[in-house]
């Protein structure tokens, strides 16, 4: 199925749950509300309908749908709209005073003399009256708050409120419809579902994209000539109906809205998944589960939330269950592995999104995939407490661990390799990465894990039949001491020579992993022989004190070990997956020290 | 069908534009039947004849990848050339693209590999020297050289498309279970031109082809230009 077909049945699926407005209708906040005599005069203060918290957040409710206003030229929303329209008046910028907008406040005004001229009932004729006698110089004689300035302002009849609203009354929504088809365009085969119907011009605008405008970006567009063909305009180059464009956009903005359990962040890419069940209640309960394993534990880099861990390792467990084939009722989830899944990744691209990936799949194909992921990330001792979220990730090749400079592109591809454990991790992860820790110098737990995932991954691609099932994958996830790489044993070696320098020297300025790191893991010929030299002095400083003597002597035993699986002459160069061994035999073998003090390690040398 | 060929294409990188992804260009899952066209007639093409795509066997799984691009944000008017016509000289016809640069993101398939199987209708721009033998001749001798008038493409120039003539068994998929059988949506069949199909004359009164495209086991099957199955 198709992005926008995909969207569109979830829009149905909203629909029948009563979670998304009908077509011609759009969620929006609202702040105020004008209620009004049949004469037309305000029966009270207007009512503030903003939440009671103290950011006094509008209140979301269906309204007849609003539109994009590109240009100049004000143009109005029916039977609502921000009090610029409403009351000809808005906060002032510059000054923080009252600024008046009397063309916008002509537009409203002349757009509802047309629609409700006709009509004789007596809630729109009130709202008439309203506009007829309302004049924005009293606005300071009324003695309202001035909060009110900026908000959405919607109406009610004195006499049916609280209740009903003027945009609820069944006249209203009666020409509400009347004037949907009559701005209806010629009919053209709409690309979603097929039938003839009047295509939409402009597509809905979609909010929550990080990054993007605040006021949202299309998904689909054509907003530069370039873009388009056969002399067609806007949406006519790309045939989707009025109704099947709404209904996108407005599943959409709500899986993409704030507070939504349907989306994470993924670098750069905003990631919108959900489920499509027969049940409401199992999609309801896949997408949470899914929301859980994509983002688990954290919200952000803080790590000891322990009832959010408790809860991931909860759903991990029941998505295990679930991705070793374990009978539905026992894996105490009511969800059917069978039940189709989809996962978009968003991005915003000047004024436009972009699509990064789009994966259809099923929650138990989506479960092992992510199975392979977490085995591919494990490394002893672990990098992690329980499963990392891909933004954990991806803030290891970011300058300085800030998001905005994580690479672009790359959240969309570690997310397509995540969802495809057939699929190669993106190489720019690696050699991102790798980059880090020469500019830097600190090989984190974390990164060493990504780059052994990328190792694995590699290999499993590279070789199949060796790899058959996660628990089989063994590569990397220990000291490998029988490992004849020599990158991965150069990496080792490293380690050790600069064990023998600290303990020798103790803490120095500049040790040889910050001198010398990054040229040993790149060209090692170069850099080995000198490092090896050096070490003889560090030995013979350690063998000269009583107390470490035996030290020494079992230190010349490792390095001894380690380069007995060494060919005589060293490697010149090492690409980027050597280097990436390098790291990983490195992190082994320096954690391997860091498990047992030295000394222990010293007396077991002397036992051995 | 008795002048039915079979192609097999093949290139590293494929972007067949869904037409609402268009800006943000996301691919088709597959290669669309304009755009088998496309590289039959960069092979063999004659006003004698016209070329129908019958199937399209896909042959390794579908992988997408996303890049970006900088491209230009506008066309050159239709009134300068015509100017420059009228002039006899083409100084002020050029478009600056450092100027009037627009990065586009692209979502692309990634290794692709088909074989197209199609057959040539002779059209009513056929003479007397034309007979249907004739061009499956001259398209064989063409195809089994590696001759073809453009270098074939897969949707965009700057994805070739390498071919040969195939004349096996068509060899297995490699499609994992849920992309062998998969319903891809409406797909573009081809630019109807006031009902000329070998016609090529571009312009607003051109409308689009579509058809339910539905991958079975790894084989796409392209309905009739006349059947009901088509809608525009």
């Amino acid at each position: 199925m198709t992005i926008l077909a995909a969207l569109n049945r979830h829009y149905d699926r909203l629909l029948a749950e009563g979670a998304a407005p009908p077509f011609g209708f759009s969620t929006e906040g609202i702040g105020f509300c004008l209620v009004l005599n049949r004469d037309g005069t305000l029966s009270r203060p207007p009512d503030d309908l903003r939440g009671t918290d103290k950011k006094r957040p509008p209140t979301p409710m269906p309204v007849p749908a609003s539109f994009k206003r590109p240009g100049v030229t004000p143009r109005a929303f029916f039977l609502w709209d921000n009090t610029k329209f409403v009351l000809g008046l808005g906060k002032d910028k510059a000054s923080g005073g009252i600024a008046a907008y009397p063309a916008h406040l002509a537009a409203f005004r002349e757009k509802h003399e047309a629609a409700l001229g006709q009509s004789n009932d007596p809630g729109l004729q009130a709202l008439l009256c309203f506009l007829r006698s309302w004049n924005p110089d009293s606005f300071s004689d009324q003695g309202w708050d001035t909060d009110i300035l900026d908000q959405n302002i919607i109406f009610a009849l004195d006499e049916d409120y609280p209740g009903q609203f003027l945009h609820e009354r069944p006249t209203a929504q009666e020409i509400w419809r009347r004037e949907l088809a009559a701005t209806a365009s010629d009919k053209q085969m709409c690309l979603v579902t097929g039938e003839q119907a009047p295509a939409a011009r402009l597509h809905p605008a979609i909010k929550g994209v990080w990054g993007a405008q605040s006021s949202g970006a299309s998904l689909v567009s054509f907003n530069l000539d370039a873009f388009t063909s056969y002399a067609k305009e806007q949406g006519g180059n790309a045939p989707v109906s009025e109704a099947a464009s709404f209904g996108y956009g407005t599943a959409l903005n709500a899986l993409l809205a704030k507070g939504s359990d349907n989306r994470v962040q993924v670098g750069d890419a905003s990631v919108a998944f959900w489920a499509d069940a027969s049940g409401i209640a199992a999609a309801r309960e896949a997408e949470a589960l899914a929301g859980a394993a994509l983002a688990p534990r954290f919200a952000d880099e803080d790590d000891d939330i322990p009832t959010d861990a408790q809860e991931a390792r909860k759903v991990r467990d029941a998505l295990e269950k679930l991705a070793k084939g374990m009978p539905v009722e026992r894996a105490s989830v009511t969800v059917d592995p069978g039940t189709r899944f989809y996962i978009l990744g968003l991005a915003p691209n000047a004024a436009r999104l972009s699509v990064r990936f789009w994966q259809e799949t099923t929650l138990g194909n989506f479960a092992s995939a992510l199975r392979w992921h977490w085995s591919d990330l494990r490394l002893d001792p672990p990098a992690w407490k329980g499963e990392p979220r891909l933004q954990a990730l991806l803030y290891q090749t970011a300058v300085q661990d800030k998001a905005e400079n994580i690479p672009p592109l790359l959240g969309g591809e570690l997310m397509r390799a995540v969802l495809n454990p057939n699929c190669r991790y993106p190489r720019t992860l690696l050699s991102a990465v790798l980059q880090r820790i020469r500019a830097d110098g600190d090989i984190r737990p974390a990164r060493a894990a990504i780059v052994k995932a990328w190792l694995a991954r590699d290999a499993r691609i590279a070789a199949p039949e060796k790899h058959e099932t996660p628990e089989k994958e063994e590569l990397y996830v220990s000291l490998d001491r029988e490992e004849t790489n020599p990158a991965y044993r150069l990496g080792r070696l490293f380690a050790v020579l600069e064990s023998i320098q600290y303990r020798a020297l103790g803490s120095v300025n500049a040790s040889i992993r910050d001198r010398y790191f990054g040229a040993a893991s790149a060209t090692p010929s170069a850099v080995f022989p000198l490092l090896l030299r050096g070490s003889n002095h560090h030995l013979s400083v350690l063998r000269k004190k009583p107390e470490t003597k035996r030290l020494a002597g079992w230190f010349e035993g490792q390095v001894g070990e380690i380069m007995d699986g060494l060919a005589t002459t060293l490697p010149r160069h090492f690409g980027l997956e050597d280097q990436g061994r390098f790291v990983v035999g490195y992190y082994h073998q320096r954690s391997e020290r860091s498990s047992k003090t030295a000394e222990e390690a010293g007396h077991q040398g002397q036992e051995d | 069908m008795p002048f039915g060929v079979k192609l097999r294409v093949r290139g590293d990188f494929a972007c067949f534009t869904r037409p609402e992804m268009k800006v943000e260009r996301v691919s088709y899952d597959v290669l669309t039947p304009s755009a088998a066209r496309g590289i039959l007639e960069a092979v063999h093409w004659k006003p004698a004849i016209t070329w129908v795509v019958d199937r399209i066997h896909v042959l390794k799984p579908i992988q997408f990848m996303s890049i970006r691009r900088n491209e230009v944000a506008s066309k050159v008017p239709v009134a300068k050339v015509k100017q420059a016509m009228k002039a006899g000289h083409v100084t002020d016809l050029y478009t600056r693209a450092d100027q009037d640069r627009q990065q586009r993101a692209a979502t692309l398939l990634r290794d692709v590999d088909y074989i197209i199987e199609a057959h040539f209708e002779m059209t009513d721009r056929a003479g007397p020297d034309d007979n249907p033998a004739k061009h499956m001749d001259i398209f064989n001798r063409r195809a089994a050289a590696g001759q073809c008038f453009q270098q074939p493409c897969f949707g965009s120039r700057e994805f070739p498309a390498s071919f040969e003539l195939w004349t096996g068994p068509v060899p297995a998929h490699s499609l994992p279970t849920e992309q062998a059988d998969k319903d891809l949506g409406w797909m573009l069949l081809d630019m109807d031109h006031h009902g000329d199909p070998g016609g090529h004359r571009c312009d607003d009164r051109c409308v689009p082809l579509f058809f339910r495209a539905q991958l079975l086991g790894g084989v796409l099957r392209v309905p009739d230009r006349q059947s009901g199955e088509v809608r525009s």
